[in-house]
């Protein structure tokens, strides 16, 4: 069993709210969901139904625009604590002036491997050239960073920051930044793809679900709004797979992605060498 | 007169999956004290079920590959398709398990046994069992005991 769900969000885990009551109103009232809390036993059990051994997990500091934080980076750091089969990303206010020192604390000290920034949430458009900063010490300490891209769920959180031609400053003045949209930054799709067939620093996740089911979704994203063949021929190396759990369960996502008639060799791209990559190498 | 509800947690581990609760259930209906009456036991979940076979393996399977056949999971195509493929805006998520919750409808979610000298009252081969139909998942399960203590002899 081998891979990475390279987008999940460890809102439900049960023992951390218990131990950080915040977080129970940051899962319902900031990130928006309904579901019962459950035991971290679920959140393995979960990786283990879709064959898959390690999940990115993903922070979003809302402090400036929400007032909370998604888990900071120390809950994320103490949750890979918990398992080795975690790899943590931090999450920085891209408000806050102080922000690339903290990212820096988090990489250098809390030993996260990434960064997440959630632009509708936070409230941002990523090519403001006052988080140039933030990518640059991004890019000096070799870590990814994952942006949401498109469409977001979450209630107050507006399409407009979301848009991947807003990231193609950053890809360009950053040509050593590896980016991931996330999302496949749908419904702008097509936009998406442009970029990441432009700049090879430009990465794709799979977390897409925005009406039906993940079969249909996905089926409708990646071989009607793209030819499947596209991401198999010329962004095989800039995908990763995605699932967006516990929005949606990671066995289906999982199991959509398997079926959508990627070759064996892409699939193996997609669910570990490419995350891998993205990471700097497996550890 | 003893009226006792406890609820007991039950880890699923597989998407789909048969778990034997028996022995959990004869537990609380022990521990509650009553000799004689009922037990009633619920699943609070709309993917999940209880369900009272023979617990042997090969039946499991069958079981869960029959329901399986009567409520796909993938949904059918064409107008016989599932509605409940949509983003729910009170959950923050798409609701797309119709199939997962018909099983949980065409299984049923309860159970009834009565309770006999603080056992209950089953067949030999009878075995209750939780079915998750969209795991894996903690669930909750609800048993509740009405009866009474036969203070006779024969029931000590």
């Amino acid at each position: 069993m081998r891979g990475y769900d390279f987008h999940t969000h460890p809102v439900l885990v049960r023992e951390m709210v218990a131990r950080h009551p915040e977080l129970q109103a940051a899962a319902r009232e900031t990130f928006y969901i309904g579901n019962t809390f459950q035991p971290l036993e679920t959140f393995l059990l979960e990786l283990d139904a879709a064959e898959l051994d390690k999940a990115v997990l993903l922070p979003i500091d809302a402090t400036t625009s929400r007032g909370k934080k998604v888990y900071s980076n120390e809950q994320v750091a103490e949750l890979c604590g918990m398992s080795t089969r975690f790899v943590g990303f931090a999450s920085v206010d891209p408000h806050d002036p102080q922000a690339p020192q903290n990212l820096e604390y988090a990489i250098r000290e809390l030993g996260l491997r990434g960064l997440k920034l959630a632009p509708p949430m936070q409230e941002f458009f990523p090519d403001e050239s006052r988080l140039f900063p933030l990518y640059r010490k991004a890019t000096e300490l070799g870590i990814p960073i994952l942006f949401h891209a498109g469409m977001s769920w979450e209630p107050g959180s507006r399409l407009k920051y979301g848009h991947p031609l807003r990231f193609e400053d950053v890809a360009a003045e950053f040509p050593t930044l590896r980016i991931v949209l996330a999302h496949l930054a749908w419904p702008w799709v097509v936009e998406a793809v442009a970029l990441a067939l432009k700049y090879p620093n430009v990465y794709l996740d799979t977390s897409a679900l925005y009406f039906d089911n993940p079969r249909d979704f996905l089926r409708f994203a990646m071989t009607h709004q793209v030819p499947l063949t596209v991401f198999e021929r010329s962004l095989r190396h800039q995908l990763v797979f995605g699932s967006n759990y516990p929005r949606v369960e990671i066995k289906n996502m999982a199991r959509c992605v398997r079926a959508l008639g990627f070759s064996d060799e892409c699939l193996r791209l997609i669910f570990e060498t490419n995350a891998e990559t993205l990471l700097g190498g497996a550890r | 007169m003893i009226i006792k509800l406890q609820r007991i947690e039950v880890q699923s581990r597989k998407d789909l999956e048969m778990i034997d609760i028996t022995d959990r259930v004869e537990k609380v209906v022990a521990e509650s004290g009553a000799t004689d009456g009922m037990a009633l036991v619920m699943t609070t979940h709309t993917s999940s079920g209880l369900l009272v076979t023979e617990g042997i393996e090969c039946l499991e399977r069958d079981v869960l590959a029959h329901l399986e056949r009567l409520a796909p999971k993938d949904p059918p195509p064409g107008a016989s398709g599932y509605w409940h493929n949509r983003p729910l805006d009170f959950d923050g998520r798409l609701g797309f398990n119709a199939g997962d919750h018909l099983k949980s409808i065409l299984g049923g979610i309860h159970c009834y046994f009565p309770i006999e000298n603080g056992r209950l009252v089953r067949g030999g081969r009878q075995k209750l069992y939780f079915v998750e139909y969209d795991g894996p998942l903690a669930r909750t399960v609800v048993i509740q005991v009405i009866g009474e203590r036969n203070q006779s002899p024969a029931a000590e």
